[in-house]
């Protein structure tokens, strides 16, 4: 069968090459690099635990395929971190105790940046709504909604994004 | 997961050319969202997958004044963004955001929910309610066909070897219309369809083509159906009433065939049916002022 292909792409801010063959999933190949913020979950589109930013949009990266992203731009948890700082959505999750196992959290994150990108001051409704493909199995979302409006509110007025965005 | 091959073509031609040269071995590739879960569980085992994503062609969104064509490259998110879709096509709306989750809607696309053909694909019912053409192409040339001509069965449509669907016509609805999708499922997201009801009012009851109703269905039946007893006395109802709204729903419940599964019995579908047929109703009443 066919062997792997090079794939350049922007991974939080830097070229980056990924080698894949027709059937690496994009999950598969950030982890082979070491981006291990995004978490290999049910690897079937539902629980969006491998959640990335890809050219902008939040997508589940178990369900893209690593060759499809030449010349994209990926934003994972890792590029939220500026200068070895949390990024204000990142504190605020740890501030609201919206995390306990942890797992669904980079994925939370970056459904919540770009939330706040597009909506920077949702309701309770909408926050729900952008969440909906992220599942938590332990916090209960209570905390993670609380960290969505601290998130609003430390952001505002002016979005700050990841470096690559 | 299975091992393949990825080709990305730039053009409908190369499609086609790798259409060709691996035959029944190919399966075409718009979003993926669910190729790529039916290739992991075994389901289907490609040696190739014929990617449309770079194909420019494909990416056309665009509204006349006597449809809408949206093309096979089309995202869900995309196409709901769109501002006349809500003008236009409020079914469509629903139906949308009821597909998925927001993150799987950024690549599902409106064609592939139709290719993919499954009972509880929830874009069907509506583009098929609002009696949408879809444009394919062939090796030798191109054909249109309707949603209920298309899809034959559960993941069965009559898709030949080498064909690829490029765009959906969709017609603008004939003026006041109105239209609502509405479906039962166990959690508000990323859920399967138990039991899906689309009804699209268009034009008026008094003029002399008369008001043009359309009743479809989601996970209750093998392959599209609408239920034309229902239609035909909706499209003579002056005004909305319980015992006719009652009749209708009894009549959409004949018109279906659900199966027992995981998600929902036999039984409870057609209770649903007879219910979200009686919502989807009121809903398209209600958003014309006739109720």
């Amino acid at each position: 069968m066919p062997g792997k292909k090079e794939v350049w792409c922007t991974v939080n801010g830097k070229k980056t090459r990924l080698l894949a063959a027709g059937n690496t999933t994009l999950l598969q190949a950030l982890r082979d690099i070491g981006v291990t913020s995004v978490k290999r979950g049910c690897e079937e589109g539902e629980c969006g635990a491998c959640t990335v930013i890809l050219d902008g949009l939040p997508q589940k990266s178990c369900i893209v395929l690593a060759q499809e992203v030449e010349g994209a731009t990926i934003l994972t948890s890792e590029g939220l971190v500026q200068n070895g700082t949390l990024h204000p959505i990142q504190q605020a999750f740890i501030d609201e105790g919206a995390i306990q196992c942890g797992f669904c959290t980079p994925g939370m994150v970056l459904s919540t940046w770009a939330l706040l990108q597009s909506n920077p001051n949702p309701t309770d409704e909408q926050i729900k709504q952008a969440l909906s493909g992220n599942l938590c199995r332990c916090t209960g979302y209570a905390g993670i909604q609380r960290a969505v409006k601290k998130s609003a509110k430390l952001l505002a007025p002016k979005l700050q994004g990841g470096d690559s965005q | 997961m299975h091992d393949f091959l990825l080709e990305r073509p730039d053009t409908l031609r190369a499609a086609h050319d790798l259409l060709q040269r691996y035959g029944t071995k190919a399966m075409l590739k718009a979003g993926g969202t669910d190729l790529l879960i039916w290739i992991k569980r075994g389901v289907v085992l490609p040696e190739c997958l014929v990617d449309l994503s770079l194909i420019p062609l494909l990416q056309e969104l665009s509204l006349s004044e006597a449809e809408m064509c949206i093309g096979a490259g089309v995202s869900v998110a995309r196409f709901l963004s769109a501002e006349a879709i809500s003008t236009h096509f409020p079914a469509l709306v629903d139906a949308c955001n009821s597909h998925s989750d927001p993150l799987v809607r950024n690549r599902a696309t409106v064609v592939g929910n139709v290719c993919s053909a499954v009972p509880s694909g929830d874009l069907i019912a509506p583009l098929f309610a609002y009696d949408t053409q879809l444009e394919i192409h062939g090796p030798t040339g191109s054909r249109s066909c309707g949603i209920d001509e298309f899809i034959t069965g559960p993941r069965k449509t009559t898709l030949q070897p080498g064909e690829i669907v490029t765009c959906l016509h969709v017609p603008l609805p004939k003026p006041p219309s109105s239209g609502s999708y509405q479906k039962a499922m166990r959690r508000e997201a990323l859920d399967i369809a138990q039991a899906g009801v689309c009804c699209v009012f268009s034009g008026k009851a008094q003029e002399p083509a008369g008001r043009k109703v359309r009743l479809t269905f989601s996970a209750v039946s093998a392959k599209p159906v609408r239920a034309l007893k229902a239609e035909h006395i909706l499209e003579q109802a002056n005004q909305l009433d319980e015992s006719m709204l009652q009749e209708v729903a009894i009549l959409a419940r004949q018109a279906v065939a659900p199966i027992t599964d995981v998600r929902a019995s036999s039984e409870y579908r057609l209770d649903m049916v007879a219910e979200l047929t009686r919502r989807a109703v009121r809903a398209c009443f209600a958003e014309r002022g006739e109720a």
